[in-house]
């Protein structure tokens, strides 16, 4: 079953120094892209990165993501 | 044969051997489709290089094969006219290293949007051609910059990536310009993932398969970790190391690993049911 993922991006400011829910997904879940659209390898400010859901195949629902955001901004739902 | 041999190797063994195809015209090449895209439906396509996105994923649930055959294709023809890679060995990796320059190491755009790498721990991934000297020019548009090698240096820099488990694969910017020299695993790496995940062949198998022989190997399984495509097990019963020829994408790792030389590489033209089993 697929989850729904949500990441409040008002909470998430600064996901390229905060990065927790990336590395703590036990099944690399998460994308780190930007709102600026796909511009691979420009310079971005870091305001514009966003966390979102890609692999969702890949999740089991452990909640680890939920549990480790220090701004709460993740919500997991299937 | 390879399409990519039969259309672009130009009298070379190999379409990566054919220098012509790393000459990139700077003037033309620009990959619009992919700009295009919406980062906000697919903020992998920012970082990493999948073209598929949750209605892909919510096809394969509902079994809509159609649906999922469409979209595959879709990526496919976008994947090979605009960026798509092939494995290669580290021997055919250390050639191409001979025939092109410049050479540069930079960071990997997978791994920043899988793991958010910040580039100081990230320069993986290496750039060739003339492209880069528009890195080197305007570094502020192009992040994280690049560090130019000597061949001697890239091959280097080649073998110890090797070394920790990273395969490697070219990638072309603009069919069939070859731009990219990338250094990937499972679960980094966007192409690997799309192709081992999903079937879609935005990276192709290479030209060789790995074959186990049973006389030499003597059960130490050293090898078994190096695989990055679930081609490589242990098969406990005969005490060997168990590869399947299928699945095998010829990177060479394995065999890397050896230390009886159990593990050899044959051409895919050599095997019957391969020829054509990108
Ligand atoms: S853990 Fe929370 S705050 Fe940190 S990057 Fe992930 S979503 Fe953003
Ligand atoms: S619930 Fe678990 S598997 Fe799913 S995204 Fe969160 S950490 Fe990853
Ligand atoms: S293809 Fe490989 S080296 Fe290139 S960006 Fe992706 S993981 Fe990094
Ligand atoms: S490393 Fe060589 S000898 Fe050891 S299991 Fe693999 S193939 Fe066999
Ligand atoms: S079996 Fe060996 S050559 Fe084939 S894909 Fe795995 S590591 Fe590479």
């Amino acid at each position: 079953m697929l989850p729904t993922i949500t990441i409040d991006d008002e909470k998430c400011k600064e996901p390229l120094s905060c990065r927790k829910c990336l590395l703590i997904c036990p099944s690399y879940v998460f994308g780190l892209g930007t709102n600026v659209g796909p511009q691979k390898f420009r310079e971005i400010a870091l305001s514009h990165f966003i966390v979102r859901g890609v692999r969702f195949d890949k999740c089991s629902g452990c909640m680890e993501c939920v549990e480790i955001c220090p701004q709460n901004a993740i919500q997991v739902s299937f | 044969m390879c399409v990519w041999c039969e259309r672009y190797a130009d009298g070379y063994e190999r379409w990566y051997f054919n220098p012509a195809n790393y000459a990139r015209r700077l003037y033309k090449i620009r990959k619009e489709e992919v700009e295009a895209a919406g980062a906000e439906a697919n903020p992998q396509a920012a970082g990493g290089m999948s073209l598929l996105g949750r209605d892909f994923l919510e096809a394969k649930e509902r079994n809509d094969i159609e649906a999922m055959e469409r979209m595959r294709r879709e990526a496919e023809e976008i994947s090979w006219r605009t960026h798509f890679g092939q494995v290669i060995t580290l021997d055919d990796a250390l050639k191409i290293a001979d025939i092109m320059y410049p050479i540069a190491v930079m960071t990997c755009a997978c791994r920043r949007s899988m793991q958010g790498l910040p580039d100081e721990e990230n320069f993986t991934c290496m750039g060739m051609g003339p492209g880069m000297y528009k890195w080197e020019r305007w570094p502020d548009t192009y992040r994280g910059g690049v560090q130019f090698l000597t061949p001697e240096e890239a091959k280097e820099v080649l073998t110890k990536l090797n070394k920790r488990g990273l395969v490697h694969c070219i990638y072309t910017f603009g069919t069939p310009y070859i731009g990219g020299l990338c250094n990937c695993d499972y679960p980094d790496c966007g192409g690997i993932r799309t192709r081992i995940d999903h079937g879609v062949r935005v990276l192709w198998k290479g030209h060789q398969v790995a074959q186990v022989d049973p006389e030499l190997c003597n059960g130490c399984a050293a090898c078994i970790h190096r695989c990055q495509f679930r081609a490589l097990s242990f098969a406990p019963t005969r005490n060997k190391a168990y590869i399947d020829p299928i699945q095998c994408f010829g990177c060479g790792l394995c065999a890397l690993e050896c230390d009886q030389e159990a593990i050899t590489l044959v051409e895919r033209s050599s095997l019957p049911a391969l020829v054509e089993a990108w």
